[in-house]
């Protein structure tokens, strides 16, 4: 009876339009959740690039790059020198960014969603809804997954507009965004944001508060954080393809991990917990 | 009035365990029908053996104490859970397979309101009649109307986070009214109201039963389902221990009907002695202000007064006293309050 019930867009739209006007309105989520992004893809830029542009003699990373491979070196060692340590910095060091923010934001939001729920004594009339057990599952990921999303690329536009502008007394052009940035924005960061959904949603399904879910999730998530701090830049390093094809293992798992949290997810199960 | 029954003769025959669908009035278009609902815990059986029928139009009471299943019944009619055991048919639907299509034609008041504290009355309105498919404007028109109709206008737009319990249940009932529902699942719909809603409230479900709505309504409050219920359905660890209209559930438990007589003074023996004699009396007993004897009916009232006044004795009152649903309520209570819990030999795995 799952399968055979049409997707039901008017009520799914319901619940998103819902968990947004109220996520707007909870400051101790929607602060968090602004300041981070705030302070990795705006502060941390701005000051790298005017503490780069007061410089008057270039900084000379030669040496720290020549111990690097050289395939991964050269495109950096290929620039003028005054720019080589902006680059470095901007298109590889930061880029982690881009995805530990999706991966961030989405767990806070999908840890509210049942358990939030739950907590706030919303979930037993959320249940008396006709909506059907998948389309509500549904509902719930897409209620994280575009705020996360409008945050991550909102994060990245800031942030090209930041990095361009307060190196430009060094750069000189709009080093930003690359190609390769550009697979990692569209293609990766949502395929991490999924990931982190497909794990959050269902153990907000389970735990009783979203602060249970938070700590249950959070030993997934924080693992997968370190991973992609420790990764992304030899990703990028290593090219389009590479980067491309990355992405497609995180939106297969992520796609697995959400199909399955979708048919496990019955109503029944979380109204037995209530 | 004589103690007679025993735990299944409260029953009507075709709302006994195990019995399905025989004696059931013929021509009574169900709302409701249960045949040996069950359903279980890791902390045991919360309905046991249910079966039950609700005929459209009718507002039924289920009664009984915390822990009773009453919550548990709602939420398996409703297609929220799925029993362990048993059928159900609500509205001619399978709660278990085709709940989205149920609760299209059902409203539930939760036992807490259940609103979005974050989001105005309006809103928390609005969005259960989108999620219910109600086009945008129809949505807004509906909830500003039912908000209208249960004095929460000047609040619309307030959000609920300050609201009193009493604000907050009404928000919460005109959520449920919002779709015009066939059925109703009503969870304590006075409690936390001051007297005036309370008085709303009640004569809200009056209207809605007039005009054919069918209501389950789960209460504590034994005089609101004296006031509002055709019929009431006791339960108590989960199983159903009566069911029927007061008088019948009465009839079922005590053979008789009690009669008081205002003697101004105690009964004495040889009083006591000439009522017993009386055709039609059980028993007669004294009590502070005369005596208190059962009959076998109204008609038999007049035999006893003539008995006390033959004799010379005043009598100041004779009222024939029928059982309250409070009396066959606690009657009820006592008989199964010193039942062992329920086995829970069977309980699910989720």
């Amino acid at each position: 009876m799952r399968s055979a019930e049409p997707t039901d867009w008017v009520a799914i739209r319901a619940v998103i339009a819902r968990d947004l006007v109220a996520i707007r309105r909870q400051k101790a989520v929607i602060i968090p959740m602004l300041l981070v992004p705030l302070l990795m893809l705006v502060a941390l830029p701005a000051t790298i690039g005017l503490a780069a542009s007061a410089r008057r003699d270039a900084l000379d990373i030669g040496e720290f790059l020549s111990s690097m491979p050289d395939e991964l070196a050269r495109p950096i060692l290929d620039q003028p020198v005054r720019e080589q340590a902006v680059i470095l910095i901007m298109q590889y060091l930061l880029a982690p960014m881009f995805l530990v923010v999706p991966l961030m934001v989405s767990a806070v939001l999908a840890s509210d969603a049942f358990a939030g729920e739950k907590e706030r004594h919303t979930l037993e009339s959320l249940l008396h809804l006709p909506i059907s057990d998948r389309d509500l599952y549904l509902a719930k990921l897409l209620s994280a997954y575009v705020p996360t999303l409008a945050i991550s690329w909102g994060g990245f536009v800031a942030f090209t507009v930041v990095a361009n502008a307060s190196a430009w007394p060094v750069m000189g052009r709009l080093f930003l965004p690359t190609r390769l940035w550009m697979v990692m924005i569209l293609w990766v960061a949502p395929g991490v944001a999924a990931l982190g959904l497909g794990i959050m949603v269902r153990v907000s399904a389970r735990a009783n508060s979203s602060q249970e879910a938070n700590q249950l999730g959070g030993t997934v998530i924080l693992p997968l954080v370190i991973l992609l701090v420790a990764q992304t830049t030899g990703l990028l390093l290593a090219g389009i393809t590479a980067a491309a094809i990355a992405g497609a293992v995180v939106w297969v798992v992520a796609v697995v991990l959400n199909v399955q949290g979708s048919r496990r997810f019955t109503r029944e199960a979380v109204a037995a917990k209530l | 009035m004589e103690h007679t029954s025993s735990a299944t003769a409260i029953l009507p025959a075709w709302e006994t365990p195990g019995v399905p669908n025989v004696e059931r009035p013929p021509d009574a278009p169900s709302a409701i029908e249960t045949v040996d609902l069950t359903r279980s815990f890791p902390t045991g059986v919360a309905v046991d053996r249910l079966t039950l029928s609700v005929a459209r139009g009718e507002v039924l009471a289920l009664l009984g104490p915390n822990g009773a299943g009453k919550t548990t019944t709602a939420r398996l009619l409703n297609g929220v859970l799925r029993p362990d055991r048993g059928t159900a048919s609500v509205l001619g639907l399978d709660p278990s397979t085709d709940g989205v299509a149920l609760r299209r034609r059902t409203g539930v008041l939760t036992e807490v309101a259940g609103l979005d504290e974050r989001l105005t009355a309006l809103e928390n309105l609005e969005f259960s009649a989108r999620a219910r498919g109600l086009p945008k404007a129809d949505a807004h028109r509906r909830a500003r109307e039912l908000l209208d109709r249960f004095g929460m206008a000047a609040r619309a737009d307030v959000r609920v986070q300050g609201f009193s319990t009493g604000q907050r249940k009404r928000v919460a009932l005109a959520r449920a009214l919002l779709h015009d529902p066939e059925l109703l699942f009503l969870d304590e719909p006075t409690s936390g109201l001051d007297p005036t809603a309370t008085r709303q409230v009640l004569e809200l479900i009056e209207s809605l039963a007039a005009r054919g709505r069918t209501v389950v309504l789960c209460t504590h409050f034994l005089a609101e389902a004296g006031r509002l219920a055709d019929r009431v359905a006791i339960l108590h660890r989960g199983r159903l221990r009566a069911a029927g209209t007061t008088e019948q559930i009465a009839a079922r438990l005590w053979q008789g009907l009690d009669l008081d007589l205002d003697l101004g003074r105690p009964a004495d023996d040889d009083l006591l002695d000439a009522v017993r004699r009386v055709d039609g009396v059980k028993s007669a007993e004294a009590v502070p202000a005369g005596l208190r004897a059962v009959v076998s009916g109204r008609d038999d009232a007049p035999r006893v007064v003539a008995a006390v006044v033959a004799r010379e004795v005043p009598v100041y009152a004779s009222v024939p006293r029928a059982p309250t649903l409070e009396d066959v309520y606690f009657a009820v209570e006592a008989e199964f309050a010193t039942d062992e819990p329920v086995d829970a030999d069977d309980e699910v795995v989720r």
